[in-house]
């Protein structure tokens, strides 16, 4: 079914049963908008586009950047993948793809292999995405600088000048301190060394996945009206000192309670009647995929 | 030899100036606020040049223009008109009026080849962050990405401004005011400028603490040979530190020279009162 279709049928459906929507949920003029700052952040990689976020039948905090650039970019031959910390069952994710569903019928999918469009919440796949396939992040805080300068106005001056002193200045007293840079999620990442870039609360465990990627990622932030791009094969490199590397997590030495995977994001759990500490993946659908025979 | 710093015709106005007083401001005589617009000028066409290692002092009443001249050559506050070159070594092609250059540029400039020191160290000084935090921003910001050598080079900076290193890793906020402006000193010094500003340095310390800051001063600019802009409405710390000293009222230059002939033997009646109202 092509789009043409899809409105066809929708229209008359929809006439009868009084839910004249548009394909996609958004009008053509919003979608239109949404794309056209799309096709800016994608041109200037990691600055931040303001853009008219919309309305949507969710609350704004709950996904609505990412959700409005899936339904813009979305097409009825779309796969759709939706994922809530790596997770593909979690409320926020199946109300999510259920939304999106039903005003696109597109399909959904689990299998980050076969999707096609994948929207996620603070988490990369972890199976290896590919040039086919966009990955749409959903922002709460996309200034990455707000956590040393609360004007938006001067945060944008900073980006304008580059002048990121102040950023690395933060990370500097945290050494200090604590002898260790101590940010655990939001490590904010030069793209295409120019913007200092938040790139969403993914865990430090996704950050070099962005590096020079096959996927386009986008980013968006309803509430703050936001939106960002890595373009495919665009140098992202996480902010660290000569003598104080970026890391990532240390799983070393424990592995997944389900699949047994020891190369993946692990999850956290305290068993309620052992009390005991247990370890899963926290992508879902690749734990599944390798719980499969 | 060309200068350093070299500063032509720097003017601000604060307003927007109508047919009466433009262009560049109201006439002196007039005093430095227009009576048609209320525009005041802040800095009316003031020119200077300073040589690598010269100090010059730059002194007048209070609300004479001294701070906003330092402000406009450390691209603090943007001018109305007017035009600063920096002649350093490293300039390529053609001489670039600083002020035409983008802000970019300009916090290039100033990272690069600049200090300050502000009269309230809570200008030129986070309180809340470490002393040597402090310090670190301004290396940081010149491009240095590596702790350790950042922290040496606090320490050192820290030590010559005679703040016990083992402070380094405390906030100024806890420090007293002659501390906390030779922390400023120190951070001012961080990148190893070649133009220093000093804008009232030892205005509210008192007697003993001042003498310390401007010996701390003087030794630095012998020792490191940086050009210093001095600006004071004291003129025993213009007497001490300056070789060369532009006189302001009304936000222009009414006399320049050397420090002493213009001490012993004042032309202008505006320096005449200054130098004898001296206790």
């Amino acid at each position: 079914m092509n789009l043409r279709e899809w409105i066809d049928i929708r229209r008359s459906n929809g006439r009868r049963n009084g839910l004249d929507y548009n394909f996609a949920f958004l009008d053509d003029v919003s979608k239109r908008e949404i794309r056209r700052k799309i096709l800016k952040a994608v041109a200037i990689p990691g600055y931040q586009v303001p853009f008219g976020s919309r309305e949507l039948p969710i609350a704004r905090g709950w996904g609505t950047g990412g959700l409005q650039i899936t339904l813009s970019i979305v097409l009825p031959e779309d796969i759709l993948k939706v994922i809530d910390q790596g997770c593909d069952g979690s409320v926020n994710a199946v109300n999510i793809k259920r939304f999106v569903n039903a005003v696109t019928g597109v399909r959904v999918t689990t299998d980050t292999g076969e999707a096609t469009l994948v929207q996620t919440r603070h988490r990369i796949p972890e199976e290896p995405m590919t040039d086919r396939q966009i990955l749409v992040f959903q922002v709460p805080y996309p200034e990455a600088l707000r956590e040393v300068e609360p004007s938006e106005r001067v945060t944008r001056r900073m980006h304008a000048e580059a002048d990121y002193s102040r950023m690395w200045l933060f990370l500097y007293e945290d050494i200090v301190k604590f002898d260790e840079i101590t940010i655990g999620y939001r490590y904010p990442v030069t793209v295409n060394g120019r913007y200092i870039m938040d790139p969403s609360p993914i865990p430090r465990w996704d950050i070099p996945r962005l590096h020079m990627a096959d996927t386009l990622f986008l980013f968006g932030a309803g509430r703050e009206k936001r939106i960002y791009a890595i373009p495919p094969h665009t140098p992202v490199v996480p902010l660290e000192f000569e003598d104080y590397r970026f890391r990532v997590e240390d799983f070393k030495g424990r592995v997944c309670g389900r699949c047994g995977a020891a190369d993946t994001y692990l999850d956290e759990v305290i068993d309620d009647v052992s009390g005991r500490r247990l370890y899963f993946c926290s992508d879902t659908g690749h734990c599944d995929k390798r719980c499969r025979p | 030899m060309r200068p350093l710093l070299e500063v032509r015709g720097l003017t601000k106005l604060f307003g927007r100036g109508c047919e009466h007083c433009l262009p560049g401001g109201v006439a002196p005589e007039e005093g430095n606020r227009c009576g048609w617009c209320g525009t005041v000028v802040g800095c009316g066409g003031v020119s200077l040049e300073i040589h690598p290692g010269d100090v010059l002092g730059v002194v007048g009443e209070s609300g004479s223009g001294k701070s906003t001249l330092v402000r406009l050559i450390h691209f603090e506050i943007e001018a109305t008109a007017g035009e600063i070159y920096l002649n350093n070594g490293e300039e390529t092609g053609p001489r670039e009026n600083l002020l035409q250059q983008s802000s970019f540029r300009q916090r290039q400039v100033r990272n690069r080849h600049m200090g300050i020191v502000y009269q309230n160290p809570y200008l030129g000084l986070r309180l809340s962050v470490s002393s040597g935090g402090n310090i670190a921003e301004k290396l940081l910001a010149a491009g240095w990405r590596n702790v350790s050598r950042i922290r040496e080079r606090a320490a050192f900076l820290l030590e010559r401004t005679e703040i016990p290193i083992e402070r380094m890793d405390e906030p100024p906020a806890n420090f007293s005011g002659g501390m906390q402006q030779r922390v400023q000193i120190a951070k001012a010094l961080s990148n190893s400028p070649q133009v220093l500003l000093l804008d009232e340095v030892t205005t509210g310390l008192d007697l003993s603490v001042q003498a310390r800051v401007l010996d701390l001063i003087r030794n630095l600019q012998r020792e490191l040979a940086i050009a210093m802009i001095v600006v004071s409405h004291d003129l025993g710390v213009i007497r001490l530190l300056s070789q060369r000293t532009l006189v302001m009222r009304h936000g222009r230059v009414v006399e320049s020279g050397l420090t002493d002939q213009i001490l012993e033997d004042p032309q202008h009646g505006y320096t005449q009162l200054l130098v004898s109202s001296q206790l």
